[in-house]
């Protein structure tokens, strides 16, 4: 853990509320105007994204592996995964859906997982802070748009409902992948950037 | 706008000081001029914007999300026609047609994403925005605020619509498909409730529920 940076509001002892954004002197222990928990930096933040992303990791194989979708139908039962999705939409020459469905279901997870571990050695190099303060915000703003398959499967499973003719229902990949989602935002809301600053600022110290 | 007046809040009543959310720099509070904003000159952070009319913009894009939500949740949104079959589809069926399928917790998931958030949100910008307009606020508004914070990670309405698209598209080759009103009103819901959050900065939001009585 590295101490504060100066001219931060920690190494003066005013904590900012993380709920409703209020400086106040960290001592106060609750915030006076929200009542929430006050502290300089959030609590085993990066012990917390660590987990959190790894956990995310390895609900990305299931998600990924088994079948997200199944159609029961009289001529015959299916399966399809995630990605035998995309290949579907791309062979019926529907190439923007095929794009949106692999950018939003394969591609946002990994880039998230990847950053946010990118994060968490930042917060401890302090290198670049600038530039890892604005992926900090990409992750946390995109995280949301890769649950678009998780809504697809709830829609395709409430309409389809043609009596014997066929029915769709979630399959196993389906509550993987919205944990997947689920952990990757919640691994972002753990994450303080300002270690990242306080780091950066130890770097500099220690050079100069 | 007529008839209310809106005393004058300073954005940060209690505190004279501001920090960076994103990287902890200490400021003396900026005082902005309607339509500006402060951005944190170290991390290019947003820390403040001044809204024309926030309150008076809030709670009415607030106002037109309730209705449309509440017209969003009573009209079928998509029909399915194959053959003489035909199958509609409510928006809460979307979770509940996974809760009787046997996977509570998506349904769970579902439901928190695209009712419960949405109508927390509402319903909390209504319940404090309203009051302020009086400079007044209800029994329990700082819960309330702390609700609507909350929400606000939760709403996934925007992304909902981009996987009805996508749905659309799924099923269009195999049956016929027509969205309904509840389909209109909900893309209008959405497009209301980002209005109503982004007329008024969460910092001001509870600087007023502060110093209202």
């Amino acid at each position: 853990m590295n101490a504060f940076a100066p001219r931060s509001a920690a190494a003066r002892g005013l904590a900012l509320c993380d709920i409703c954004e209020l400086v106040t002197p960290v001592r106060e222990s609750h915030c006076p105007r929200c009542g929430g928990r006050l502290h300089l930096r959030q609590n085993h933040s990066l012990q917390r994204t660590w987990a959190l992303t790894i956990a995310a990791t390895l609900l990305y194989f299931p998600a990924n592996l088994l079948p997200i979708l199944r159609v029961d139908s009289i001529t015959g039962d299916s399966a399809s995964t995630i990605l035998g999705g995309v290949v579907q939409f791309w062979q019926q020459a529907d190439y923007p859906v095929a794009i949106i469905i692999f950018t939003a279901s394969v591609m946002i997870p990994i880039l998230k997982i990847i950053s946010l571990v990118a994060l968490c050695f930042a917060a401890r190099s302090g290198n670049r802070p600038r530039r890892m303060t604005k992926l900090y915000r990409v992750t946390e703003f995109i995280g949301r748009w890769s649950m678009v398959d998780v809504f697809v499967v709830a829609i395709l499973v409430a309409v389809v409902q043609l009596g014997s003719t066929i029915s769709i229902h979630p399959g196993a990949a389906a509550l993987s992948f919205a944990g997947v989602v689920v952990l990757t935002m919640l691994a972002a809301m753990s994450f303080d950037p300002r270690l990242i600053w306080d780091a950066a600022a130890h770097r500099n110290a220690t050079q100069s | 706008m007529v008839g209310l007046s809106v005393p004058f809040v300073h954005p940060f009543a209690t505190s004279q000081q501001l920090a960076c959310p994103d990287c902890d720099a200490l400021f003396e509070l900026p005082s902005l001029e309607v339509g500006e904003k402060a951005i944190c000159p170290r991390c290019v952070a947003t820390l403040q914007i001044h809204q024309r009319n926030s309150l008076h913009r809030t709670a009415a894009f607030a106002m037109a999300a309730g209705v449309l939500f509440l017209v969003a949740n009573s009209f079928p949104f998509l029909t399915l026609r194959a053959g003489f079959r035909e199958s509609e589809m409510h928006l809460w069926q979307s979770a509940v047609g996974l809760e009787e399928d046997g996977s509570p917790y998506l349904a769970g998931a579902i439901s928190l994403f695209i009712e419960l958030a949405p109508a927390l949100l509402i319903g909390g910008l209504l319940y404090l925005v309203l009051p302020l307009l009086w400079n007044r606020r209800g029994p329990g508004a700082i819960t309330i605020c702390r609700a609507v914070v909350w929400a606000r990670r939760w709403n996934m309405v925007e992304v909902f619509l981009v996987g009805v698209l996508v749905s659309l598209l799924k099923l269009g080759k195999l049956a016929s498909l027509t969205v309904g009103t509840s389909f209109w009103a909900f893309i209008a819901l959405i497009f209301c409730l980002t209005a109503a959050l982004a007329s008024i900065h969460p910092r001001e939001l509870w600087a007023r529920v502060e110093t209202a009585k």
